[in-house]
This record gives C-alpha cells, structure tokens and sequence, in this order.
C-alpha cells in the first residue's frame, strides 16, 4: 500500500495491508495512511499486488489509539477471486512458543513472509500489545501476522530496534471491532482531526482513570513520601550518582509507559511520564546546595510553540502538602482549614504547565514541576508529565501528583496525624 | 593692547579648536585670499568669502562674499550676495568645509567640566567598587566549585575577569584615542566598575528575594534590569567619547535599547506566547529565607481552567493563521 503526493504521482509512505471479509475491505496500521487521513486534498492512496496489479483505495475508518485502518477497493470487483484473511477466533487462545508468519513489503524490497514465534502480550503495556518474536522492518507495518492455518492473529505494528527480533502486533480483536464498526462507513475526504480528537478523548479518560485508581508507590526516600507510579503499565528505571562524588548526590527514577499513540510522524501523545530525583548535599553546604538545586529545576523544559501545540503556559504556586501521603485536608473542609493545613504542610514550589494542542480541540500537555523547599541541604524535585489529557483529567491528574508528596514524619516530632486540624 | 571685539574659533573635524583669530575691528573678512584676516587653506572657500561687519546700532551682520557655495549659518544656507544679522552672542558659521565659532563678549560659557581622569582620592569608589565586584564573581565561582576543589580551578575567574574588564577598557579607550586623541583608560574603568558592579549585584540580590517573596514577576525582570544597566554603561562611555554629543548619545542609546528590545521581545513572543522566556521561576529559596505562605495545591489546580482560556485564544490564532494559509480546515 502506498500514499502518494496528489501532485507528484510520487509516494510518501509505504506499508503493508491485507483483504479481509467479502474481498473489498483492506487493513493496514493507521500510520501508514495518516498523511492522507490528515490532508486528503494532498494525498491519495493505491495498493499494488504481489503480482504487480494496482488500483486505488478508500479510507473508510480508523483506530488511532491501536493504529489500525480500514480501507475499500475504490473498484470492488478489482481483487475479486483472491479470498481475505480470516480472524482467528478470540476464545481459541495460541500457546506461547507458537510458529506464525507475519507478511509485508520490508522497505518496498519485495513482498516477504517473515517467521517468527507468538510470545504472548507485551508485559507492562497499556495497550494490548502481542509480542513477535521474529524480523519485522519498515514497510511490513499493516501486514497480517497468521498462524499456520492462515487465519490472522495480529497486525504488523512496530518494532525495537535497540534488540533482537522483538517485534510487536495489533490483536486481532481489535481488527475485528474496527471491521464491525467502519465496514459502512462513507469514505474520508475531509481532514479527519474531529475523529482522531474523539478517539483521544476516550483514550485520555480510561488512560487517567486507571492512573488515578492506582496508589502511588512507595519510592524508599527517608524524609519524603514521593509519588512514584505502580508498574502496571510503566516502567521505571533508577540510577543514582557515584559514591565517591564531591559534589551534589542524587538518585533518580524514570518511569515511562511503553505505549504511546501515533498521530502524525510529528506528533506523538496518549502517554504518562513521571520522574524524580532525590538530592543530597550534605557535603556542599547550604549555599552551594541551593544553587545545583536552582538549576536543576531551571534544567526543565516545557514546549515551545509548534506546528501542532502552543508554547507551554504555566501557573507558578508555593503549595503545602499537609496531610501524610493523602488528600491535603479533609474533602469539602472550610478552606480556611485547608489553608491551614498547606502553612504547616512539606512546603513544595510547584509548576503547572498546558500546551493546547492546535488540531485536536481540547487536548493538553500537562507538565508538573514539583521542589520541596523545607531542608537546606536535600530535597526532591518531580516532574509528571501527561501528554494529550483533557482539561478535567489534567486537574485531577496534577492533584493526585501533589498529594503524593509529603513528609514521612513532622519536622520535630512523632510521624504525622492523617488530617491536620 | 588693542580691545579684543571678538573671538573666531577655526574647529577641527572632531570639533576641537584648531586655530583662533581675535577680532579687534570690525568688518571682519574671512577668505582664502592673503589681503583677508582670517585667512582659511580650504578650497571649498572662495578668495573673499564673507565679511562681519557692525552697524549703526552696533549689532553685527554677516555679508556672504563672491563664493558659490555661500556660508552655513545655524543650519541655513546663505547664498551670494546676501546678509543676515548675527545675534547670538556665540554663532556657528561653516564657510566650505570648514566650521567656525564666532565669539562675542556677552556669550553663556558653559560650566567647567571635570576632568575625566580624577585624583586617586576621589576614585576611591571606583577602587571599593572593584573589591565588591571581585568580591562577589568569586563568590559566585566558590558556589560553582565543589568543596575541595584545585587550586587551578580559581584561575578562570581569578585571570579571566579582570582579563576581560581591561579588554572592555581598552576598546573604549582606543575610541577615545580616535575621537578625544587620548588614551583614556582609567576614566573608561572607574566608568565602567559601577554600572558592572550594579548588574552583577542584580544577579545576586533579585532572583533571591524574588523566590524568597515568591514574586516570579521580580524575578522576570533580572534580565531586562541587566540589559538596561547594560545600556546605561555604554551611554556613559559614548559620553566619555563625544562629551560634546552628550544628548545624542543618549538618544542612541535609547533608539538602540527599544529597537533591540522590540526584535528580541518579538522573537521571544513568537516562540513561547509570553514577553520572557523562561517559563516559570527556577530559583528556589533558601528555607531560612522562604517567606511566602504555602497554600493549598486545590487553589493551584482550579487555576488552570484560567490558563486554558489564554491558550485556547492562541489555538484560534493558529486555526485563523492556517486558513489564511490555505491549509486544510483541521475538521471532519
């Protein structure tokens, strides 16, 4: 499959796709046609077959969070006699280990049939994700993946590129959904951004949702309750300074989710980051402490304006976290109370930053920049960043990452009392 | 000895007297020609280019001679022929290329300037000046190095700041040579060691107090406080330069300083939808100085449906801008 310059006849982008139902309905990755779901005017799309014969496509409907598409014979009867790939039934369940054979054009060579084996769902991913344990490179993304029967287990989707033969594919079940949903679709000729934002929308709402259910995770720091993501769909990596280091010591843990939702080549969202680093200067002094500790919050970046977002805009606040690792004050108390509370809570600078997305009504970009203020040789600074959320889910996502820090016990006495008077 | 009536200043390129003739009767004749009394190697000026002469009431007239290219009076060109009454006590003529002052008893002399370069006792200041900036950029350095750092960890600053203090000097200076024919080192330093000492404490004292007050606002403007401090010593040294200049040198400095701010606050407005570029405020304070009262992070995090609004405003701009541009409508 191929999306060609409208003008130019040539092609800016190339992928794999299959026949599925009656014969007239194609599948490919929604990335191989996103150029023409966002500028139709520009583009337009062909398939050519193994043995050479061509004709046009429809772009029917799209699952842009799980990056599939599905396309229509602009002739019906074009590829008429060459069957379709069956699904593979969800309740029959393929062993890990399993041999299937995903197929595809790699890197417009020639059409391929790659072996691999089924390894089951990525672990940690927010998305369903199957494991391939085979070969697939640029150009196969939108093939079938079958099993020896021929029927399709998943959708070519991506690989990585920093290991062996690890390769990932759309499930099957989402091919059939998409099919069920889109098969009498009208054919996209405008812009689909309204689409793409509607289907963000969804992914944003049951992404923050399942994030807010979650506690934070305990991150070990002797002073600070630090808010630190459960590994469900993240995954955390830590690495500290060396011992014999001079100067400023710290620790630092990244998590970051593996799934990540592709709009446009640039432009990618649906995702949460969430990072810290714990600083000990006992060996610089105050003075000399305050100053790393300045720069490392300067060392932050919040987004320039692009083509696809505003610059970053951010509100600047010192806040108290009042209450032992929970909610800062009793839900619904006065707020004189709540003010209260935050005078005497673990005092943080915090920073909250949005970057309205231009296309895509109603998404953001929060970043969070957090710096406890009350030790004068040591303190934490956290970033949450929550790429492509709404502004309701940015709220509620910023509150529950400034509830996660505070004190693990009060500054002169016994560990603190759950709510503050 | 004769009453001097007058005084004619011939003045130089840079505008330094050159030569001077003392006027002891009137007419007065000024030309290239030996017979005149002013006697003028320019030859943009003709043999007898122009007379002063006194009337009846003793008020002085100006008669342009046999020239073609007539006598600059003030400005104003007075052609051939013609005759103008001089009534300022001190009148700038140009004959030619070459500019003359005519002097009359009476003129307002301007107050005794000081000289540049003073005694060592009134640059004390200057000297405390330079303890307290070198005081405070190796302040800055210790705070830069790690405890127990080499030695050779000091020479950058302890060489390269007095190093470029000497070199920003001598520029200075040299200009000086070129335009005041002296080389004027020292009153280009004891200029220069306020105004540095003025920014560098900018940079010590606001962004501090700012994060202490929790005022980003103060903050913010560490960096347009500096340009100005900036612009207000290179004023003083083009002062120094063309003391004679004094007000146009301000004007420049002026014109320079928006011209500049207007392209960089452009730029800057383009990139981040704000006047500064730093996003937020990165200093934080010291516990012992943290004087803002924490409040609670709800009030923070009900702020942010506020900055929404600013960037929807922008989004729109962006929609409008890429109709404009022919793009496709970002619709279904």
């Amino acid at each position: 499959m191929r999306t060609l310059l409208k003008t130019q006849d040539s092609q800016s982008s190339v992928g794999s796709g299959f026949l599925v139902e009656d014969g007239t309905l194609l599948v490919s990755n929604y990335h191989v046609v996103s150029q023409y779901a966002l500028q139709p005017s520009r583009h337009r799309l062909v398939y050519s077959t193994v043995d050479g014969q061509q004709g046009a496509l429809e772009l029917l409907a799209f699952d842009v969070v799980h990056d599939l598409a599905l396309l229509r014979l602009a002739q019906p009867d074009a590829l008429a006699g060459r069957g379709a790939v069956k699904l593979r039934p969800a309740d029959e369940a393929l062993p890990r280990g399993a041999r299937i054979f995903s197929l595809g054009n790699p890197l417009d060579v020639g059409f391929a049939v790659a072996e691999g084996t089924f390894n089951g769902q990525v672990e940690r991913s927010f998305l369903p994700t199957l494991f391939f344990g085979g070969s697939l490179s640029a150009g196969m993304s939108g093939g079938p993946a079958l099993d020896d029967e021929g029927r399709l287990v998943g959708v070519n989707v991506a690989a990585r590129r920093d290991g062996e033969q690890v390769s990932f594919l759309v499930p099957a079940e989402f091919v059939r959904n998409l099919v069920a949903s889109g098969r009498s679709k009208a054919p996209i000729v405008a812009p689909a951004w309204a689409e793409i934002t509607r289907q963000l929308l969804q992914h944003e709402a049951n992404l923050s949702g399942r994030f807010l259910q979650l506690p934070w995770r305990e991150a070990g720091h002797a002073l600070y309750r630090i808010p630190v993501p459960q590994e469900q769909f993240m995954r955390c990596w830590g690495r500290g300074s060396p011992q014999a280091v001079r100067g400023l010591q710290f620790e630092r843990s990244d998590c970051e989710m593996d799934s990540r939702v592709f709009v446009s080549g640039s432009l990618l969202t649906g995702f949460i980051t969430v990072r810290h680093e714990a600083y000990d200067g006992s060996k610089l002094g105050a003075l000399r402490f305050s100053q790393r500790y300045s720069d490392s919050f300067r060392n932050e970046f919040i987004g320039l304006d692009d083509r696809q977002r505003t610059a970053g805009q951010c509100l600047e606040q010192t806040v108290g976290a009042a209450s032992r690792g929970g909610r800062a004050g009793p839900a619904g108390g006065p707020e004189a109370s709540a003010r209260s509370a935050a005078a005497n809570g673990l005092p943080l600078r915090a920073v909250v930053c949005l970057r309205a997305y231009k296309k895509l009504e109603g998404l953001y970009d929060l970043s969070v920049l957090v710096a406890t203020l009350d030790k004068s040789t040591a303190g934490v600074q956290g970033r949450f960043d929550a790429f492509g959320v709404s502004l309701p889910s940015a709220q509620r996502l910023t509150q529950h990452y400034l509830d996660g820090f505070a004190w693990k016990t009060l500054r002169n006495g016994p560990a603190l009392p759950n709510a503050t008077p | 000895m004769t009453e001097r009536l007058a005084l004619i200043e011939v003045l130089d390129r840079d505008g330094h007297v050159l030569r001077s003739a003392d006027v002891l009767q009137w007419p007065f004749s000024i030309g290239r020609a030996l017979n005149q009394q002013l006697v003028l190697d320019d030859p943009y000026v003709a043999a007898q280019h122009a007379r002063v002469t006194q009337d009846d009431n003793g008020g002085l007239r100006l008669m342009v001679g046999d020239t073609d290219n007539g006598v600059r009076l003030q400005g104003r060109l007075h052609p051939r022929g013609s005759s103008v009454a001089l009534v300022s006590p001190s009148t700038a003529l140009q004959l030619g290329l070459t500019r003359l002052v005519l002097r009359q008893p009476g003129e307002a002399l301007a107050p005794e300037r000081p000289l540049p370069v003073q005694s060592l006792s009134s640059s004390r200041n200057a000297w405390l000046a330079a303890l307290a900036l070198l005081a405070l950029v190796m302040a800055d350095h210790a705070l830069q190095l790690d405890p127990g750092a080499d030695a050779t960890a000091w020479l950058p600053v302890l060489v390269g700041t007095p190093g470029a203090i000497v070199a920003w000097c001598a520029i200075w200076a040299l200009m000086s040579k070129l335009f005041q024919h002296r080389f004027d080192f020292l009153a280009h330093l004891w200029v220069a060691l306020p105004w540095l000492l003025a920014i560098e404490a900018v940079e010590w004292v606001l962004p501090q107090l700012a994060a202490a007050l929790g005022w980003p606002l103060l903050w913010r403007l560490v960096v347009p406080l500096q340009v100005l401090l900036v612009a207000i010593l290179v004023r003083q040294h083009l002062a120094l330069l063309l003391p004679q200049h004094a007000r146009r040198m301000t004007l420049a400095v002026v014109m320079a300083l928006l011209s500049g701010s207007a392209v960089i606050l452009t730029f800057t407005h383009n990139a981040t939808d704000r006047f500064s570029r730093p996003p937020y405020m990165s200093t934080l304070p010291l516990p012992a100085w943290q004087l803002a009262t924490p409040q609670p992070a709800q009030a923070l995090v009900q702020q942010l449906e506020g900055l929404t609004q600013g960037l929807q405003r922008r989004v729109a701009k962006a929609r409008a801008e890429a109709a404009e541009a022919g793009e496709d409508p970002a619709a279904d």
